[in-house]
């Protein structure tokens, strides 16, 4: 491809960096990679702040099902008339929070953000492979944000039938009040969001696949950016599926289609719509949904990895059976929906077919747990608040993933499907554990997106705050579900076997107001540090990836001359015999001839020869 | 010097991973209608019927037409490769044409469905799926379209050769994979009635 090896020595007439930029294109319309991570980052974060208000709203309703908060109904207005949120609000809060914490702010914040901003960085690219499509995915993505948090602001409120909008319930609407037009603007707010993510997902793989500099074979890739190729794979394999079903279920909600609806009746009234079957949105729905949890999860992961090794000092242990891990588990998500619908009258053989398909994701999980565990151990472990929150991600993967394998025993499921047991298991390992790996993401990669340090007591202030918590707020959920209370109940005074556990609910609500309460602690420290936190050194972490040898500055085209060379893995850190403990990626071999080792040259014999030569000469023999 | 020939090593890659979104475009789109047909068999497993008509014989003629006009893009594109913009020009122009016959054809098709009273509001699922993914399909041949399109306005406004196979290639990935996916559809619609 390129038989060039000179330096380029005039800079200025170089393509990059000199356009003339206005506000407009710097700023809103950016078309810089960069830039349109942090669109994607901050959009996130006030999604967030947004979802996690909303959660405490209906947690307020959990712990006091009859108390009367008049403040409530200062703001809410007829949605908390007599200072009590309404029971229809309530199924609005949980559908809303749900939609915008799993596709607003897990799936687009996490991946838009930190794909964006990594993978041209990692793998030594000017930008994205089109920067069109990538402006173009935040603003599909913005109008999304913008069009599901409108639909408060209709008479009929938003759409209420759980984040996964089962048929009648989204199908008809006339069901419930948000079966309406708050239905119609969350199908249309979630085609924007597919349309957003798929444009986003297309343009990581080609980049990474076309666009990576001299030297980056694939397995000298950092473990962040497998985890974004996979986790964008996945989104371009599910995603349209996603748009399939929900084509037909507008179709069934405004031009009466049976897609999804037989034989409803209202009262008196007999609906026209026949022959169509609600479960068939369900193996849709999840066929998405199920890889949707990986799409979450799986960046998380891969922040966490490479966190993890930079402070530990160590090589992140299994390199490639992390890679061949995540492989698996984007393999095997796509073949597992069916764990979700183990009660829907599924025939127990092809029940039998998933849970076995369930089950082996344990696998490739806890190689990838244990490959976390071993790089800490005996590490020269550094406390930063990256390292911090990326413990706290493997910590709380663990504790969810392990009622993952009681829930995917089809016949435990059959008992717990649908209680708080479900709701602990997921929050635990798909919510707390994805967020405490964006926020290890945030905390470590924000000296390159803004040039300064976030302030570290906060950090940890905030961290030990929202760790406990998270802890306190789930777990005890466990056993409720195990007591068999069903999710999404309006108030567990209605029922006397629920009502014991009301003095719980207390527990986790104030749990959950504290963590709330403790995020002040993160957003003041994320936008103060923008502007006056401590300057940041071209690599403070002392990391060995190539996005630190780009200037502070950040430039548009990221790097002012040639692109780096890749001569090495991403893990050559606490190296024997090396000057320091870590050695950059585009550091060749031969300024390392103290550390180098047999295998680093991969069976070129030159290579060996010249080391062996060296060795003759500088090397006393060790006894 | 350098630096220039570094920038149009860059454009090249460029063009590269662009042509490759594309081809990502592709695999997505397939999945989508994947998702209709597996949809479809599953709604026919369960409930013993698939949509039981004979499909109007419009459907056979705009299948013909567009696999002649997948036939005449072929022909732009070896003619570019051959440097015969003229020729080019002249398939192109055919293309589009008969892209658009395709569409009439396939209004057509529904029409006659819709007076044997196959319509689209209709208590069998699987009649009203042959008009979603009939449907879908003809937006993609829009789509398509506009690709043939741009690769026109590229040999009018005599863009470099480069940029000009660019657009071609993109234009011949696309146009060539929904002339297939087509085919897919309306032989998977004939063989599970």
């Amino acid at each position: 491809m390129s038989t060039i090896s000179l330096h380029d020595t005039h800079h200025d007439d170089h393509g990059h960096g000199h356009h003339h930029e206005t506000f407009l294109t710097k700023y809103v319309f950016s078309q810089d990679h960069k830039m349109i991570a942090k669109q994607f980052l901050i959009t996130g974060i006030i999604m967030a702040v947004i979802a996690m208000l909303l959660s405490i709203l209906f947690r307020i309703q959990l712990a006091w099902p009859d108390k009367s908060f008049p403040l409530l109904e200062t703001f809410l207005g007829k949605w908390a008339e007599g200072g009590r949120i309404k029971p229809d609000f309530f199924l609005a809060l949980v559908t809303i929070h749900g939609t915008i914490m799993v596709f607003f702010v897990l799936t687009a914040g996490l991946s838009g953000t930190f794909s964006n901003l990594l993978i041209p960085l990692q793998v030594g690219a000017r930008d994205m492979a089109s920067p069109f499509m990538n402006m173009l995915s935040y603003w599909f993505f913005f109008v999304a944000c913008v069009i599901m948090m409108g639909s408060f602001f209709i008479q009929t409120g938003p759409a209420s039938a759980g984040w996964t909008v089962y048929p009648p319930l989204s199908a008809v609407p006339k069901a419930m009040p948000g079966s309406g037009l708050g239905m119609t603007l969350w199908l249309i707010s979630m085609i924007l969001f597919v349309a957003s993510s798929l444009m986003g997902g297309i343009n990581y793989v080609s980049t990474i696949l076309n666009m990576r500099t001299k030297g980056m074979s694939l397995w000298k890739m950092p473990l962040t950016i497998w985890a974004f190729f996979l986790t964008a794979i996945l989104g371009i394999l599910s995603f349209p599926v996603l748009v399939a079903g929900v084509v037909l279920l507008i179709f069934d909600r405004s031009f009466g289609t049976s897609f999804y609806l037989s034989d409803i009746v209202f009262g008196t009234e007999i609906l026209s719509n026949e022959g169509g079957s609600p479960i068939l949105w369900q193996h849709l729905f999840w066929f998405l949904g199920h890889p949707e949890v990986y799409i979450v999860i799986m960046p998380a992961m891969g922040l966490s990895s490479e966190i993890i090794a930079v402070n530990s000092r160590k090589p992140i242990f299994g390199y490639h059976a992390m890679v061949y891990s995540l492989i698996g588990i984007t393999v095997l998500s796509l073949i597992v929906w069916g764990h979700h619908m183990f009660v829907t009258g599924m025939n127990p053989f092809l029940g039998g077919v998933f849970m076995i398909t369930t089950l082996i994701i344990a696998v490739p999980s806890a190689v990838k747990t244990f490959n976390w565990l071993a790089t800490l151990w005996r590490g020269n472990i550094r406390f930063t608040p990256g390292m911090l929150f990326a413990i706290g991600m493997v910590s709380f993967f663990i504790s969810g993933g392990v009622t993952g394998i009681w829930l995917g025993n089809a016949s435990l499921d059959i008992n717990l499907h649908d209680t708080y047991f479900v709701v602990a298991h997921f929050h635990l390992v798909m919510g707390a554990a994805a967020i405490f790996g964006m926020l290890a993401g945030v905390y470590h990669w924000f000296p390159k997106m803004f040039g300064r340090m976030m302030d570290v007591k906060l950090a940890y202030l905030h961290f030990w705050v929202t760790f406990i918590c998270a802890y306190l707020v789930f777990f005890p959920l466990h056993f409720i579900g195990l007591d068999g209370v069903p999710r999404r109940y309006y108030a567990f005074t209605e029922f006397e076997f629920m009502d014991k556990w009301i003095t719980v609910n207390i527990l986790v609500t104030w749990s959950a107001i504290i963590a709330a309460l403790a995020q002040i602690a993160f957003l003041f420290n994320f936008f103060y540090s923008i502007f006056k936190g401590k300057k940041a050194t071209q690599n403070p972490w002392q990391a060995n990836t190539l996005e630190w040898t780009t200037p502070v500055e950040r430039l548009h085209g990221n790097w002012p001359g040639e692109i780096p060379t890749v001569y090495r893995w991403p893990y050559d850190y606490s190296k024997p015999g090396a000057e320091e403990d870590f050695i950059g990626q585009n550091v060749p071999f031969s300024q390392t001839m103290s550390s180098n080792l047999p295998h680093d040259f991969e069976g070129n014999e030159e290579g060996e020869r010249i080391q062996r030569e060296w060795e003759a000469v500088n090397k006393p023999v060790q006894e | 010097m350098v630096s220039t020939i570094q920038q149009e090593e860059e454009t090249s890659i460029s063009l590269k991973s662009k042509k490759f979104v594309v081809w990502l475009f592709v695999v997505s789109s397939t999945i989508m209608f994947g998702g209709w047909t597996s949809y479809y068999l599953v709604f026919m497993a369960s409930k013993g019927k698939g949509h039981g008509l004979v499909l109007p014989e419009v459907f056979t003629y705009s299948t013909v037409v567009l696999v002649i006009s997948s036939i005449c893009l072929f022909l732009a594109a070896r003619a570019l490769k051959r440097g015969k913009a003229n020729q080019q020009r002249l398939f192109l122009w055919i293309t589009l044409v008969l892209g658009v016959i395709f569409g009439v054809l396939q209004f057509q098709g529904w029409t006659s469905l819709y007076q044997t009273g196959a319509v689209l509001v209709n208590n069998n699922a699987a009649i009203s799926m042959i008009y979603i993914i009939s449907g879908f399909h003809l937006l993609h041949i829009v789509a398509g379209l506009a690709f043939v399109i741009s690769s026109l306005l590229g040999n009018y406004n005599n863009v470099s050769q480069e940029v000009a196979e660019y657009r071609q290639d993109i234009t011949s990935i696309f146009w060539h994979f929904i002339d297939i996916l087509w085919i897919y559809l309306y032989v998977f619609l004939l063989l599970n009635s």
